[in-house]
């Protein structure tokens, strides 16, 4: 089934955000479009290895707007990934900033590469 | 890694995006390959332009008003790193939405509020609608 024909309970269209994953020396980076959701309407949850991101943009124009030309409209965004072990999960970190949610994982202390001394005997 | 596991919402195989493309919502009725998409409306007082641009700050945005057109340019920029998944469109964009009516253009004023641009084209006032008061004599 698509994204786009399920429809949420209030009937608004789902819409899969789209998103970047990006790793770095830190961690990973998640970085998801969501244009018009505000921080009231954005939940982020996070269940054992699992992360759910959801959020609700909705556009109520006044009644006596003539609509021109549509090619965007209110929506429910939805999409959860699977985390690996390797993410610190006491320090995922979260901003919403102009409409784009970054989610920082930082990996584990333990995953971060790390040089070996090695003793002369 | 992170892994997308999600196997409702999660896939995105070409023929997914091609079914993608056949069931766009009822409420969209144009729907175009431009970008960033936009909408259009109007009343009395004002033209409205509004235009899903996430990420993006007012300052990065270019906004040109012409005689009969009002150009949205800019340039949106990747992260730094390994990809393992890129979907966020990168690069130059722009999008020119012509004006038919009459405008006030020192009036216009440009918003940008969680990714989402809105630029107000007040319309001028030639192009108002006028009640004429008919006197019956």
């Amino acid at each position: 089934m698509n994204e786009n024909v399920v429809k949420a309970e209030k009937g608004l269209p789902r819409v899969k955000p789209a998103t970047d994953i990006i790793e770095n020396e830190e961690g990973f980076l998640l970085l998801l479009d969501m244009p018009g959701v505000d921080k009231e309407h954005l939940i982020i949850d996070l269940n054992e290895d699992e992360i759910k991101i959801s959020g609700k943009a909705e556009y109520d124009a006044p009644e006596k707007r003539k609509i021109g030309h549509v090619e965007f409209g209110s929506g429910e965004y939805f999409r959860s990934f699977t985390l690996s072990h390797i993410v610190d999960k006491e320090r995922i970190k979260a901003t919403l900033k102009n409409g784009v949610v970054e989610i920082v994982l930082p990996k584990a202390a333990k995953a971060q590469p790390r040089k070996i001394e090695i003793q002369a005997g | 890694m992170v892994i997308d596991l999600s196997p409702f919402y999660g896939t995105s195989n070409p023929f997914d995006r091609l079914l993608e493309s056949l069931w766009t919502p009822l409420s969209i009725s144009q729907r175009s390959l431009a970008y960033p998409p936009l909408n259009i409306s109007e009343d009395d007082e004002s033209i409205y332009v509004q235009c899903e641009i996430p990420g993006m700050d007012i300052g990065d945005l270019d906004l040109t008003l012409t005689d009969s057109s009002l150009v949205i340019k800019g340039e949106r920029k990747g992260a730094k790193g390994k990809f393992y998944r890129q979907e966020r469109p990168t690069g130059f964009f722009q999008r020119v939405v012509n004006i038919q009516a009459a405008i006030s253009r020192d009036k216009v004023t440009a918003r940008m509020k969680d990714g989402i641009l809105e630029v107000v084209i007040p319309k001028s006032e030639e192009c108002k609608p006028k009640k004429i008061s008919i006197d019956a004599t």
